[in-house]
């Protein structure tokens, strides 16, 4: 029987490992790492501090990462295809500003907040994007000037206090009971389907691995026919989108004020968790995948150093250290491999 | 018929041509622009300012004293240009967390274990050097992408001058009394017909700029950057230390940070931990002006003169936005008018590069 089998298993190898080339595996040793590493955390925190593995601490974990991983996927896209964006921490605030006061003032039901925020967050992308793809200045210096532009627009909007009094209408994103199914918080589990989603486009349509191309060599990619402005435009819109959804998770976990520190420093945590899983800061590598488990780590150090008892500031040490250690290895591999 | 005529052709063409000429200069040559733009906007603000615009009296006293702002600014500019023009996508995000753990030890040197001054400022750079030195060998010698690497450090350092103190400020006498080095001085001689300039931009701004520009635009440290920035390998084949030169500027950019960290803790009587990373942080606002200044990101191109005018241009500016508004609304109108101007000079230049050099 096994005899039968094995003749036929034969022929087929070469063929997948000669597919393989054009398409990376699914799961990059770098993610597995990761994976790895993730999981001895846990269970290093699980034995430090018993109730680190308890649902209290687990879903407010799953909640709290939900924003930074949604615009990592978005990050992923902008940074896969040559670019990046550092103006997310401005985008969050204007995103979440504007939901909070039409909600407050005008009893907006969640699904209206929902396309407002996302509505906000695709125009400002839509600024990002064209003044990135049309006006051939780098992605940095863009970002740079367009997250003042929307802190002043975020800040204007706010006046001079803080949005308190919300409704509680967000509560089916939020970290309570409303905001679970079956103990899993649904702003994660939009997260991790809207990476899946992500990942598949990214690996297996022509149109994702546009991106990748871009990244690699926009003017080759321009050559091969890819309409590389538009693609570069798009990646800074999905982002958009997604700093609008995650605009929405921000305000379900908190209170029912909202001040004028929301969205600060976010720019540099997704882009650290992106580039923690694994993506190419240079372009043309990287995965979703890779993002959910960087943001993943990031916040469980943040929230790992809390629950020992160490002073919270001290976290961000570590995430400068996991960086490190993650580009580091992938260097590594990189320089062993064109060694070998 | 045809004499008549060619002579005020000729002619038009002749101003025609200058005036296009000009126009280049403008739109070509950063350090133009910007000077052009330093004087509108202080025309701009006089005029509104004599006109009973404003909340207060912009006059020289006042531009003179804003300076004061200037001095941290311009020297993370000129640490930002350096590690910029060192190329590679070279970038400082750290240079505010350097400030904000540089003045804490300073804090801890000068202001609890009793150095003295002179003991206490060469240990603060030698500490910024340190620390830009591990930014060096990370991208140097191990390959890191800047952005990455510093990163990376910016939370490190930041998160480290966190918890060094506590999250508690150092502000003893001896930090108190630095207040000192921060006043304004009427100048010698040309003192009485010119306002009084605020002491750091003598002690710190100038000295750093002469050094800078001596080693920059005169010295061979200079020409090796500015080769290992325009074309990596080139300046191997040419027999430069491609590592070692660019290891060099981010130590630089480490001691400069270390120098405004005293800066810093003197102008505010205070070494605080979150000096250089609270609210939006010192290193955008760097970088911005070093990109303003006609710094390419691209490395290899950058002068200290036009950092040093991109600073005044936004100091001023913004002297008078905080004039032109009541209350707070003047520092938000400050984040509009940064954005657009780095925008507007970004785009630019992307534009009249294709424009006038056929390229890009």
């Amino acid at each position: 029987m096994s005899i039968t089998v094995d003749p036929n298993a034969a022929p087929t190898a070469p063929s997948v490992r000669g597919r393989g080339r054009v398409l990376p595996a699914p799961v990059t040793p770098a993610e597995i790492v990761l994976g790895v590493v993730l999981v001895v955390l846990w269970a290093a925190l699980a034995f430090a501090t018993p109730a680190f593995l308890s649902a209290g601490s687990i879903i407010p974990l799953l909640v709290e990462v939900a924003p930074v991983a949604l615009i990592g996927i978005g990050m992923t896209f902008v940074i896969i295809a040559g670019g990046i964006d550092v103006s997310v921490g401005g985008a969050i605030m204007v995103c979440s500003v504007v939901t909070a006061k039409l909600m407050r003032d005008q009893g907006l039901p969640l699904i209206l907040c929902v396309a407002v925020a996302i509505a906000a967050g695709a125009v400002l992308g839509l600024m990002n994007g064209l003044l990135i793809a049309y006006g051939r200045v780098h992605a940095i210096i863009i970002t740079f000037g367009t997250a003042n532009v929307f802190l002043f627009i975020g800040l204007q909007i706010f006046g001079s206090q803080p949005v308190s009094g919300m409704p509680n209408t967000l509560a089916w994103f939020g970290r309570g009971v409303a905001g679970q199914t079956l103990g899993v918080p649904h702003s994660f589990a939009i997260t991790v389907l809207l990476a899946a989603v992500a990942w598949w486009y990214l690996r297996h349509t022509a149109g994702g691995r546009h991106f990748l191309g871009i990244g690699g060599d926009a003017v080759a990619a321009r050559l091969a026919g890819i309409r590389v402005q538009r693609r570069v435009l798009l990646t800074y819109v999905i982002t958009g989108v997604l700093i609008g959804l995650a605009s929405i998770f921000t305000l379900a976990k908190g209170t029912s004020s909202l001040d004028q520190s929301v969205g600060n420093g976010q720019e540099l945590a997704v882009i650290a968790a992106v580039v923690i899983g694994g993506t190419s800061i240079m372009g043309g590598r990287g995965s979703v995948l890779g993002t959910l488990l960087g943001a993943l780590l990031v916040q469980t150090v943040k929230s790992g150093v809390t629950q020992l008892g160490w002073p919270s500031q001290l976290s961000d040490l570590f995430v400068g250290i996991f960086i490190v250690l993650a580009v580091g290895t992938d260097l590594l591999r990189q320089r062993t491999r064109r060694a070998g | 018929m045809s004499v008549d005529t060619a002579l005020p052709t000729k002619e038009k063409s002749a101003t025609h041509r200058r005036a296009n000429r000009i126009l280049e200069a403008v739109l070509t040559q950063r350090i133009v622009l910007l000077g052009v733009l330093i004087v509108v906007v202080v025309i701009v603000l006089m005029y509104l300012s004599a006109n009973g615009y404003l909340t207060g009296d912009y006059d020289f006293d006042y531009m003179s004293a804003t300076l004061i702002d200037a001095v941290p600014l311009a020297l993370l500019g000129f640490a930002e240009l350096i590690v910029i023009v060192s190329g590679r996508g070279g970038i400082d995000l750290s240079v505010g967390a350097m400030v904000s753990l540089v003045g804490m030890i300073f804090g801890f040197a000068y202001g609890q274990w009793g150095w003295p001054l002179w003991a206490a400022i060469p240990l603060a750079l030698l500490v910024g050097g340190v620390l830009g030195g591990i930014n060096g060998l990370l991208i140097a010698h191990v390959g890191f992408p800047a952005l990455i690497a510093t990163l990376a450090t910016y939370y490190a350092y930041k998160s480290v001058a966190l918890v060094i103190n506590d999250q508690k400020p150092i502000n003893s006498t001896q930090i108190q009394d630095l207040y000192s080095l921060t006043g304004s001085v009427r100048i010698p001689l040309i003192g009485d017909y010119i306002p009084d300039v605020p002491l750091g931009v003598f002690t710190f701004l100038a000295p750093v700029l002469v050094i800078l520009w001596l080693v920059l635009a005169r010295g061979t440290y200079g020409r090796r950057l500015y080769a290992v920035g325009t074309n990596d390998t080139a300046a191997r084949w040419a027999g430069i230390g491609v590592a070692a030169t660019r290891m060099r500027a981010y130590i630089l950019s480490g001691v400069l940070s270390g120098l405004v960290a005293v800066y810093i803790s003197a102008e505010f009587a205070s070494a605080r931990p979150d000096a250089g990373t609270s609210g939006n942080g010192l290193a955008l606002p760097a970088i911005t002006i070093a990109v303003l200044g006609g710094v390419a990101i691209t490395g290899g191109i950058g002068r200290l003169a036009g950092v040093l005018l991109a600073t005044v241009l936004i100091v001023w500016l913004n002297a008078g936005i905080i004039l032109y508004f009541e209350g707070n609304a003047g520092s938000q109108f400050q984040l509009l008018a940064l954005g657009v101007v780095l925008i507007v000079a970004a785009l630019l230049n992307g534009l009249t590069t294709s424009r006038y050099r056929g390229t890009g």
